[in-house]
């Protein structure tokens, strides 16, 4: 299981710091909720798009774009017949296929769907998942809540291992569990979830002991040796992406 | 060790809610069950009412919120679901295990409980894409949302009793 959707790089999105990145996308993602042209949400999109080129190579786009053309196809196919408001603009039949609400509202709903996507794409792919707990623990994130994340990031790996070994063990012992054509999902999945759910809750006590004996629950003062920068390059990152989203964000209070 | 006394202790809570958010992740994600007619369906939801019904209803807002919002941030391109998953997922256990803790062991509020966060779930994941998706799109998730969710309370319910059963000192972990 790929527990990890960032890959490791040395492009500009890798090097910037990863909260100023993840207050620039609560920027974007609001900006893409207020009432706009879709000129200027086509911008936006744009400018998302072109970052993830030029900074990541082309070859990062398809991914997400492969997994998201259903989506996309049901919200052309899908939106205009909610949205008949407007000028006519496609007639079949004395039917109204498409109006300029609807196209309006449709044109819209697509970018804003690719636009949110990308951004988050874009975050979740040059952000390590470490820097992004130690990112909330800056932006004041209780310390247990950040604990409890970083735990359950260590965990599932080992949850997910333990998923295939007890499929494995229930193979050898009766039939192969998604074989057939028209799987029986209780009958074939009540036994499996069974025993993993109990071998989970098993390690919940060892975890406790574990956490008090490293002294959980007192004050003892913390160590930390993951962190993120300091000084001038937070601060450098922090005007940089200022100025972008200063101007990105302009044409929506132009229009 | 005591294992009815962890139960109260911060660290005992902080181990439960983070076991239990990995389990939602690795059901969310590893485990996709082809559908008879098309499309597969995941057991994410399963260790939700799990947890609701064997650890409470806090545990299972908490894991479940977690898990799933975790599950969304590890795939990618749907990301951006990931808050959503926190709210929808974290409502739909925290209201399952608040009918089921009604009554301790009766089915009827169990499955009570199971409907009503299943209702919750697509309705949250309705609201949410429409805003996003437009009312056409997020009306086409409804019966795939459904269809999961029953699921989850059927295993869910039938495993939280194999569970017990299997492994009792669970029963005094709730919170």
């Amino acid at each position: 299981m790929i527990v990890e959707f960032y890959r490791p790089g040395e492009s500009v999105l890798h090097r910037l710091d990863p909260r100023p990145k993840m207050l620039f996308l609560g920027v974007v993602l609001a900006a893409f909720f207020i009432p706009s042209a879709p000129w200027v949400l086509l911008v936006l999109t744009a400018a998302i798009a072109a970052a993830i080129v030029v900074t990541l190579g082309p070859s990062q786009l398809v991914p997400p774009l492969k997994t998201l053309w259903p989506i996309l196809l049901l919200i052309t196919v899908l939106t205009p017949p909610f949205h008949r408001d407007g000028v006519p603009l496609v007639r079949l039949f004395q039917v109204t296929l498409l109006t300029s609400d609807g196209l309006n509202t449709t044109l819209v709903l697509l970018l804003r769907f690719l636009g949110i996507t990308l951004g988050f794409f874009a975050v979740v792919r040059t952000v390590a998942l470490d820097d992004m707990v130690l990112s909330l623990r800056w932006f004041r994130l209780p310390y247990a809540a950040c604990l409890v994340i970083t735990i359950t990031l260590r965990t599932i790996p080992s949850l997910a291992s333990t998923w295939h070994n007890v499929v494995d063990a229930h193979r050898l012992r009766s039939g192969i569990p998604g074989s057939r054509r028209r799987p029986r999902i209780v009958e074939t999945y009540l036994p499996v979830l069974t025993s993993v759910l109990i071998e989970s809750v098993k390690g919940i006590p060892v975890l406790a002991m574990a956490l008090e004996s490293r002294g959980f629950g007192r004050r003892n003062a913390r160590t930390a040796f993951a962190e993120l920068k300091k000084g001038r390059p937070f601060v450098r990152d922090m005007l940089v992406l200022a100025a972008a989203a200063a101007a990105l964000l302009w044409p929506i209070f132009l229009t | 060790m005591n294992e009815g006394k962890p139960a109260v202790s911060p660290a005992f809570r902080i181990a439960s809610i983070a076991i239990l958010a990995a389990l939602t992740t690795v059901l969310t994600r590893v485990v996709q069950i082809p559908l008879p007619a098309r499309g597969y369906i995941n057991l994410g939801d399963v260790a939700i009412v799990f947890t609701a019904i064997t650890l409470g209803p806090f545990s299972a807002a908490l894991a479940g919120g977690l898990g799933t919002a975790l599950a969304d941030l590890l795939s990618g391109p749907y990301a951006f679901w990931a808050p959503i998953s926190l709210v929808v997922h974290g409502l739909q256990g925290l209201l399952i295990g608040l009918i089921a803790l009604v009554r301790p062991r009766n089915l009827v509020f169990q499955v009570l409980g199971g409907i009503v966060g299943m209702a919750i779930m697509a309705a949250g994941y309705l609201l949410a894409g429409v805003f996003i998706e437009g009312a056409g799109p997020a009306l086409t998730e409804v019966p795939g949302n459904l269809i999961q969710g029953a699921a989850g309370v059927v295993l869910g319910i039938l495993v939280s009793a194999a569970v017990i059963r299997a492994y009792p000192p669970v029963r005094q972990w709730k919170w």
